[in-house]
């Protein structure tokens, strides 16, 4: 694990050049201006937008505002995705910034799910990160760790903290010396056609792990042994 | 093989936000591929869950959240889970405004826009998904 620090390090601080713009139906008391923001590639919009929306609400009244939700090319962007895989799915090959409408109005029930507080998204991440452990080790290593442990995870993670998330995660990344790697590997993989995720979980065969019967499975739609 | 004792009910379209509602499995009709391994048509032998549309879902219920009188359920592939916690609410009569958690291996709520068929990929076991459901925060 320590060899790939480096590459741990690039993957964390990953960010995305973003300009918020206020959708042009929204109604403003004067002219709103873009926000431009470093959005990190690891974290979720609701966790790092507050300046975004204080940006906007100080050129509209009260009345106008209701729960903020940001969409891509007429693409609502949900919120439990991390935000560099919406960027990958969404706009990856267009150029930078990315641009993002900010909407204050409608908000498209069907397509977002509602993010009613940070506590909405540290529930979210941490149901991933037990999903995850239950596939890599029987959920035993995320279950012995203590509340406190969970509530480093989280913070690490909201404040933008490398060693204090890792010093966690390492413990979710481990795997017992006389085994050769985890049970099951998890993965999600999004499909742009329909952006939904399909998750799988690739079985280790015997000391290497090949993820050959993954790719088979997508193609064929059948299941390799 | 002993079939689980449970009543042919099918929800009507119109309870349901959407599309296709779960359905009981019934002894008295003929279900096209059987919930276990046992009895398979002949011919085809497939690994459960395999290229069935439904698969299905047993229901737990935890604490002092009401029980559902029918447990196994056959759901549609594509449902979400949102989709199933709208039909437990109607189920158990809650109201909108109550909550309802939905938990896998009592350790994990999934995403309410999850499949229950790819939830059932990775945690089914013996031809089943077991949910655990409360109207409080169990494993959170």
């Amino acid at each position: 694990m320590t060899d790939d620090k480096d590459v741990l390090r690039d993957v964390w601080f990953g960010r995305i050049p973003t300009c918020f713009t206020l959708y042009q139906d929204e109604i403003t008391e004067r002219e709103a201006e873009p926000y431009y923001l470093l959005l990190p590639r690891v974290s979720y919009l609701t966790l790092v937008t507050d300046k975004v929306k204080k940006h906007f609400q100080k050129v509209m009244r009260q009345e106008d505002i209701s729960e903020m939700w940001f969409e891509y090319e007429g693409t609502p962007l949900k919120w439990h995705y991390p935000i560099g895989l919406l960027f990958d799915l969404l706009a990856s090959s267009s150029a930078l910034p990315w641009n993002i409408t900010v909407h204050f109005k409608s908000f498209p029930e069907k397509d977002l799910l509602h993010c009613p507080s940070k506590d909405a998204v540290e529930a979210h991440f941490m149901s991933c990160v037990k999903e995850a452990d239950a596939l890599k080790h029987k959920s035993q290593v995320i279950n012995e760790m203590q509340k406190k442990d969970h509530k480093q995870l989280w913070m690490g993670l909201q404040n933008d903290r490398f060693d204090q998330f890792w010093a966690i995660n390492r413990k979710l990344m481990e795997y017992p010396a006389e085994e050769n790697g985890f049970r099951y590997i998890p993965f999600k993989i999004y499909q742009t056609e329909t952006e939904k995720w399909r998750g799988e979980k690739i079985e280790r065969k015997g000391d290497t792990c090949s993820t050959a019967p993954l790719l088979v499975k997508l193609e064929t739609g059948q299941t390799v042994d | 093989m002993a079939e689980e004792p449970e009543s042919g009910l099918q929800l009507p379209p119109s309870t349901v936000a959407d599309g296709d509602g779960p359905t009981e499995v019934s002894p008295g009709t003929v279900t096209p591929e059987p919930p276990s391994s046992a009895a398979v048509s002949p011919g085809t032998e497939e690994p459960a869950g395999d290229s069935k549309k439904k698969i299905d879902i047993l229901l737990k219920a935890v604490g002092d959240t009401p029980i559902m009188k029918t447990k196994k359920w056959a759901v549609e592939r594509t449902r979400t889970i949102q989709g199933l916690i709208d039909f437990i609410k109607k189920f158990l009569k809650l109201v909108a405004s109550e909550q309802l958690f939905i938990y896998v291996n009592q350790s994990f709520a999934p995403s309410p826009d999850q499949e229950v068929g790819t939830l059932y990929e990775c945690f089914g076991s013996d031809g089943k998904l077991v949910l655990h459901y409360c109207k409080s925060q169990a494993w959170g």
